[in-house]
């Protein structure tokens, strides 16, 4: 029942914090090359859901499988995976005692996966990409909010990853700032890189995605086509959420 | 004014015992700090441990335990146990009193300083573990490459203030005649009669000492937060 084109395939996640049931019960596949918005009010499960797509959260039951491997089993090395799906964080999370180039090139000359000067060269390519080609010998204290986010999609860019996860990038940032974030995402989604965010950002969601998942309850109360959702919801909690959120 | 000369005639005839004195409170101190670190990076590293058995994760258990009862009994106390019990069970040690009371300065220190390296690290904001795990490093890299190098920042002052307060701390070890400055009080009170002119030196002595690496550990906290 694999199918060779899907990147991720989630089966039957359940989560719970404590009593809390947080995830109960997802199956779901993300293809190779597909973008996938999660949208949904909050304790809804969207971001425990991506957060267990990499293992940062451990699901109680259910399994997830990664480029076929079931990453869930036991003595599987989870780290090896991880190089393969970079994660970008609502509170940016870049490393304050490295400089900006530092925060870039560390991970793949740590790893093995690139010699310092070969990643000294791509990180500053990257940072070109982004906008950021004068910042490579600051530190991070010295960016805005934005800078910093551009940093931290670039730092998990540099593993060159399969997929990128992105929990509530723009969430933390001032108003003025979530553009030039999107507009990266945009950039990585138009070159083919398979994504997977969890976004508030509604037209952004619309604008970009493949699919759209409505999670609510800790289910996948609805999905579909940007079309679908975003004009012809189905799901009565769908259409009262997207009441509140669209004005 | 009898005060003062009193003091002036001490200095010029027991010179050389508060010298001795500060001599010994200061490597007193820095060997209880060393060993410390030594045995309170061991209590640190068992305590952030992740090792379970079942439920239980034993590192962690001894190592809680010995923090709490070290922390939760009185120094002077910890030095009477140690004096009476090391001779009881290493007889060698019985001719060498001193190194039983170093030992338990070291226990105690071990334990402070523990809680000084856990709460370092347990202050860097999980998001910088999460940053680091998803991008593939495992916990050993994680901790070696994001978590210490962040820590220390927050662990250094905090230790050179241990340092600090351990000077005055080995004050209690006179209690067992160590050589270190306070012992030098009780020789010079014991052969003179003098009791408050001796304090008093001594007192300027210990307040020179710890107000001098106070203020350089400021310095020390403000360079390294600059640095950032």
């Amino acid at each position: 029942m694999t199918n060779s084109n899907y990147l991720i395939e989630v089966s039957d996640l359940h989560k719970n914090f404590g009593d809390l049931q947080v995830l109960k019960g997802v199956s779901e596949h993300i293809s190779k090359g597909e973008v996938v918005s999660i949208i949904g009010p909050s304790g809804g499960g969207k971001s425990t859901f991506l957060r267990c797509l990499n293992l940062l959260e451990v699901p109680d039951s259910g399994s997830i499988l990664f480029e076929g491997e079931d990453i869930t089993a036991k003595g599987i090395n989870i780290d090896q995976h991880r190089q393969k799906m970079g994660m970008v964080f609502q509170h940016f999370n870049v490393f304050p005692h490295m400089t900006v180039g530092e925060n870039i090139t560390m991970a793949p000359v740590l790893l093995g996966k690139k010699k310092k000067e070969e990643a000294v060269e791509m990180a500053k390519a990257l940072l070109e990409r982004v906008g950021l080609s004068d910042k490579y010998n600051e530190y991070p204290q010295r960016l805005s909010g934005g800078q910093k986010q551009r940093l931290a999609i670039v730092r998990a860019l540099a593993m060159e990853p399969d997929v990128m996860l992105f929990d509530e990038p723009t969430s933390a940032l001032d108003p003025e700032m979530v553009g030039e974030v999107l507009n990266v995402i945009k950039g990585l989604v138009k070159d083919g890189m398979t994504t997977v965010i969890v976004t508030h950002e509604m037209g952004f969601a619309r604008e970009i995605s493949d699919r759209v998942f409505f999670m609510d309850g800790g289910v996948i109360a609805e999905k579909g086509s940007p079309e679908q959702i975003f004009s012809n919801p189905q799901n009565p909690r769908t259409k009262e959420f997207l009441g509140k959120v669209l004005h | 004014m009898d005060i003062i000369n009193n003091m002036a005639r001490l200095l010029e005839k027991y010179w050389n015992l508060f010298l001795i004195g500060t001599g010994n409170t200061l490597l007193l101190s820095a060997v209880t700090v060393f060993l410390g670190i030594m045995i309170g990076s061991l209590l640190a590293v068992m305590r952030i441990s992740k090792w379970k058995i079942g439920k239980c994760r034993p590192l962690n258990l001894i190592a809680s335990i010995y923090v709490e009862i070290i922390r939760g009994t009185p120094l002077l106390l910890q030095l009477y146990f140690f004096y009476f019990l090391l001779p009881m069970l290493i007889p060698a040690l019985s001719i060498n009193k001193s190194f039983s009371i170093l030992l338990a300065l070291c226990l105690n220190s071990g334990a402070y300083v523990a809680e000084i390296i856990r709460a370092g690290i347990s202050a860097i904001d999980k998001g910088q573990t999460e940053a680091a795990r998803s991008l593939g490093l495992n916990y050993r890299q994680t901790m070696m490459k994001v978590i210490f190098p962040q820590a220390v920042k927050n662990i250094l002052p905090a230790l050179c203030n241990e340092f600090v307060s351990i000077i005055k701390e080995t004050s209690l070890a006179s209690t067992f005649f160590v050589g270190d400055l306070m012992t030098q009080y009780k020789t010079i009170n014991g052969a003179t009669y003098l009791s408050i002119e001796p304090l008093i030196i001594i007192g300027i002595i210990y307040f020179v000492l710890t107000f001098t690496l106070s203020k350089a550990v400021a310095v020390l906290e403000r360079r390294l937060k600059t640095s950032d």
